[in-house]
């Protein structure tokens, strides 16, 4: 993208390159060598409290510079001082939603936007056209010349999506942005998220600790904990990567089955009723002895299927390791 | 929800050149601005900073009117008899005859009014932004924390000149067509560089103090109240000690309304055995004073937004 234009979105191979880095905060490390290479797209960062989360989109907004390591977001270098030239123009590429408030008390909807819009760098007519139309497309419309602070919590969210995406960046990183909100506003915030990344070309990087809105928007997904990345990948390849589940059920009668499944290491992971269960098979278990058990009991195998983890099991085995 | 394709319709790209970043503080400044406007208590102030501006407009008129139309000894004020030289002997302990001390003496009064709305303004331009986690929303975009600070010291120093240099500029117009403009003009040019001056050192000043006080206590009821420490209670303990306690005239440094006042003299290259009350301290000690309130802003605003910044 040229230096000196911002807005629509370039297509690059690569969204972001991150090699080794890490970020200290005196003697605590936030990050430990992060590597990570990720395409354009929808991609969830996950993690607990403290996992690293917000200083890692710190450092991909270059508020803050990597203590060792180093990156590209964009084709551009991170690093450097906050204030550097290089770090405006990623931060032009970039609309970030935060997760705090973040709203400027006493302005109205479309002052709000515009100001955000001029402090991007658009001239001020510009600024405010474009805080119009990115208002009319988050429904804002009716509410546009309402103070910021009388909004309701879904309203703010939106205000804070709009002030991101004022400037036609191709880049979002949002920060909880369903944080707040009843289940209407938040299925209606990510159906946002996603028809911006789906129909209008946006990168988006959705940091949260809520997996439902990922698995509901994101292709990709990071899991971050304790300031490393434990996982990455698609969420269909990262769920699908254990092979030791099955989804099983049985006619019969299946207690004196299910006790010996038990017996013969078997986990019962959930029991859906009726003879319908998850299980984790122990290593080198073939699932002829499914079979030959069921023979034992008298009971008959009506379904044996392999079972993917859901994201959240993913989540609470990679954190929990 | 609309539709999808409402969705498609609606969305537009946009590409465009962006602008430097002081523009961004130009922006900020404008929109500090708007909010300060909106707040109406802070219009009755502005109506007292006007009264205190058409006195001292209507008072010199006056004494020139009275030096050179009254010829009789006593005129009737309010149907008491004054006599002409009571009422000027008032009226020229203000210096109302547009030299050094009429200007000073405007910037002085006025002050009163200035401090206050600083002190209401503080929490409005720059506590919210603490208070309501508005920073995040400033320092995520591609601006450098200095042009926060400088878009908010803008609209601070905008308020300042609104209040006290332009009044003082037409006080300084209004006196050269009450004298002989032809000579006052040019004979005090000095006075309006002065003024400028003047104008200049509260504008840093006050909009770094308004600013890094805001940040300390962010909420209105505490802001005022170091406010009203630094220049009402601090400016008691200093004329105590010193008019009262024969203290060292030093002591009055801590009055820092009185420090920035004597710079504004210097600046209006004021007389020192003239000033009022004596004794005052030497010009070149207030301006250590006035120089190292403003490092110290500089210095704890520099850290102390870049701590905000890391931690939101």
């Amino acid at each position: 993208m040229p230096a000196n234009e911002i807005g629509s979105p370039p297509q690059p191979g690569t969204l972001l390159e991150l090699h080794a880095l890490t970020r200290t905060f005196g003697t605590f490390t936030a990050l430990h060598d992060i590597t990570l290479t990720l395409p354009p797209g929808r991609i969830g960062l996950l993690g607990p409290n403290g996992a690293g989360k917000s200083t890692l989109l710190k450092i991909l907004m270059g508020l803050i510079s990597p203590s060792s390591g180093h990156g590209r977001v964009l084709d551009l270098n991170l690093g450097g001082d906050r204030d550097s030239e290089g770090n405006w123009r990623l931060r032009r590429l970039i609309g970030f939603m935060p997760e705090a408030d973040a709203l400027v008390p006493g302005l109205t909807g479309v002052e709000y936007v515009s100001l955000a819009g001029e402090l991007y760098g658009m001239p001020r007519r510009e600024a405010q056209r474009r805080a119009h139309e990115v208002l009319s497309y988050l429904e804002l419309e009716e509410a546009r010349y309402r103070r910021v602070e009388e909004y309701s919590a879904g309203m703010k969210q939106r205000a804070k999506l709009a002030q991101a995406l004022v400037h036609d960046p191709p880049v979002l990183l949002l920060d909880e942005p369903t944080s707040g909100l009843d289940p209407a506003g938040r299925d209606a915030m990510l159906r946002l998220i996603e028809a911006l990344g789906r129909d209008h070309g946006k990168s988006v990087i959705l940091s949260t600790h809520l997996l439902a809105d990922v698995e509901a928007v994101c292709e990709r997904v990071v899991i971050m904990a304790g300031g490393r990345v434990r996982g990455q990948g698609t969420v269909s390849e990262l769920c699908a990567r254990r092979q030791d589940r099955y989804r099983i059920r049985v006619q019969g009668e299946h207690a004196g089955f299910r006790d010996d499944l038990l017996s013969e290491g078997v986990h019962l992971i959930a029991d859906e009723g009726q003879g319908e269960w998850r299980v984790a098979v122990p290593r080198n278990w073939t699932n002829v002895a499914f079979f030959k058990l069921a023979a034992v009991n008298n009971v008959v195998i009506r379904a044996l299927v392999p079972d993917d983890e859901t994201l959240e099991e993913l989540f609470l085995r990679t954190v929990g390791n | 929800m609309i539709s999808q394709t409402d969705n498609l319709l609606r969305y537009r790209p946009w590409r465009g050149t962006p602008r430097g970043p002081l523009f961004a503080s130009l922006a900020m400044a404008r929109v500090s601005m708007r909010l300060m406007l909106r707040r109406r208590l802070l219009w009755g102030l502005f109506g007292l900073a006007l009264l205190i501006f058409f006195f001292f407009f209507y008072a010199q008129y006056l004494v020139v009117w009275i030096t050179n139309q009254l010829s009789t000894e006593t005129v009737r004020f309010a149907g008491v008899p004054v006599t002409v030289s009571n009422l000027t002997k008032f009226l020229d302990r203000l210096a109302l005859n547009g030299t050094t001390h009429t200007f000073g003496n405007f910037i002085w009064f006025q002050g009163y009014v200035l401090v206050i709305v600083l002190a209401l303004a503080g929490s409005v331009l720059v506590g919210n932004d603490f208070f309501h986690g508005s920073l995040p929303f400033y320092l995520s975009k591609p601006i450098g924390r200095w042009h926060y600070i400088l878009g908010k010291c803008l609209a601070i120093g905008a308020f300042i000149n609104l209040l006290v240099t332009l009044p003082a500029i037409v006080l300084w117009i209004e006196a050269g067509l009450l004298y002989d403009w032809q000579t006052y003009y040019l004979d005090n040019l000095n006075l309006l560089l002065g003024v400028f001056g003047y104008a200049l050192v509260l504008t840093v000043t006050l909009s770094l103090l308004v600013v890094a006080t805001a940040v300390w206590v962010r909420r209105t009821v505490p802001l005022v109240m170091v406010w009203m420490g630094l220049f009402v209670f601090l400016r008691m303990l200093g004329g105590w000690l010193v008019d009262g306690l024969k203290y060292d005239e030093r002591w009055r440094l801590i009055d820092l309304w009185n420090s920035l006042y004597l710079c504004g003299l210097w600046c209006l290259q004021a007389d020192p055995e003239t000033i009022r009350p004596q004794p005052q301290p030497q010009y070149w000690q207030a301006w250590l004073v006035v120089i190292g309130v403003c490092v110290a802003c500089v210095l704890y605003l520099r850290r102390r937004i870049h701590a905000v910044e890391i931690v939101s």
